[in-house]
């Protein structure tokens, strides 16, 4: 079979200093010169399912339970499910490498048709107020919560992990935006000092809120 | 003031996250019997009711869930249903 290479939707001007080939992706482990954040992060090696069916309640993905209200998450280790409606919920793993997708046909694996970052860091709802009319501090969501609406005028789904000083988030949405995703994101994020990060810092981050 | 519509989903948002369906006509008539002129009118004609209408609007920037609300078409705000204000729902 002829080799061939996972491209990610989005690319960052600055270079990684270290990076590993995984699952045909090349894994940006590292960046020259990240700062102290906010960080700006590109998961798109990372596995995301879609899962669809009228009984959620009883599908039980790798042992964790599908959140019942729409907008509520499960958080648990490297995986996180997100319901967005009566019948959908979708699953992003985290870790470094994710289960084979159960043998159900209510299971999509949407991996490389969209952008996923990760933002988060000192002030990085700074960055995000700029971009979009969401609100990330509602009282009425505890962390984790899913909403879904536009950022820069793009319909998202996006994840607050941490609504803290210091929290953070994840953003998908459809491929063909990630690099005016991307460059939008960092200017808005320039005067707060906004950089791309390696999977370290984003492992680093996403263990540190497990612990918690 | 802006329209701000609420979404059974994500709850309410700006109505610039939403693409309007038109009124509400009710369910499809059945075809049997069903007559040209009556199904083109069912399809093309509108109310347009002055004041409070019922229609389908899509949460077509968020979760893209299709919903029924109600509409002050005078003012361009959401309200609550009638039968809610009069203390039947």
């Amino acid at each position: 079979m002829a080799e061939f290479k996972r491209q990610s939707p989005v690319r960052f001007t600055a270079s990684p200093i270290e990076t590993e080939e995984r699952d045909h992706w090349t894994v940006a482990l590292e960046y020259e010169n990240e700062g102290h954040g906010p960080w700006i992060g590109d998961l798109a090696h990372k596995a995301r399912w879609d899962l669809q069916d009228g009984g959620l309640e009883d599908i039980t993905p790798c042992d964790l339970i599908i959140p019942e209200i729409p907008g509520q998450c499960t958080f648990s280790g490297d995986m996180l499910i997100n319901r967005m409606n009566r019948t959908q919920a979708s699953i992003y793993h985290l870790g470094s490498e994710a289960p084979p997708i159960p043998d159900f046909q209510g299971y999509t694996d949407v991996s490389e048709s969209s952008v996923f970052l990760a933002l988060f860091g000192p002030n990085i709802f700074s960055v995000a107020e700029k971009l979009t009319r969401l609100d990330f501090m509602e009282p009425g969501n505890t962390a984790p919560f899913l909403l879904q609406g536009p950022f820069c005028h793009v319909p998202c789904q996006i994840v607050v992990l941490d609504s803290g000083v210091d929290g953070g988030f994840l953003l998908t949405c459809s491929r063909g935006y990630g690099d005016s995703m991307v460059h939008a994101i960092l200017e808005a994020g320039a005067e707060i000092g906004l950089r791309p990060a390696g999977e370290k810092r984003f492992g680093s981050w996403i263990a540190a809120l497990n612990r918690e | 003031m802006a329209l701000t519509l609420t979404c059974p989903v994500c709850g309410k948002r700006n109505g610039y996250e939403f693409r309007y369906g038109g009124e509400d006509k009710g369910p499809r008539p059945a075809e049997e019997g069903l007559t040209p002129r009556a199904w083109c009118d069912y399809v093309h004609m509108n109310t347009c009711t002055v004041g409070i209408q019922k229609e389908w609007w899509c949460h077509r920037d968020g979760c893209g869930a299709w919903f029924t609300t109600f509409r002050d078409t005078t003012k361009n705000l959401e309200v609550k249903p009638p039968e809610a204000e009069n203390g039947q729902a």
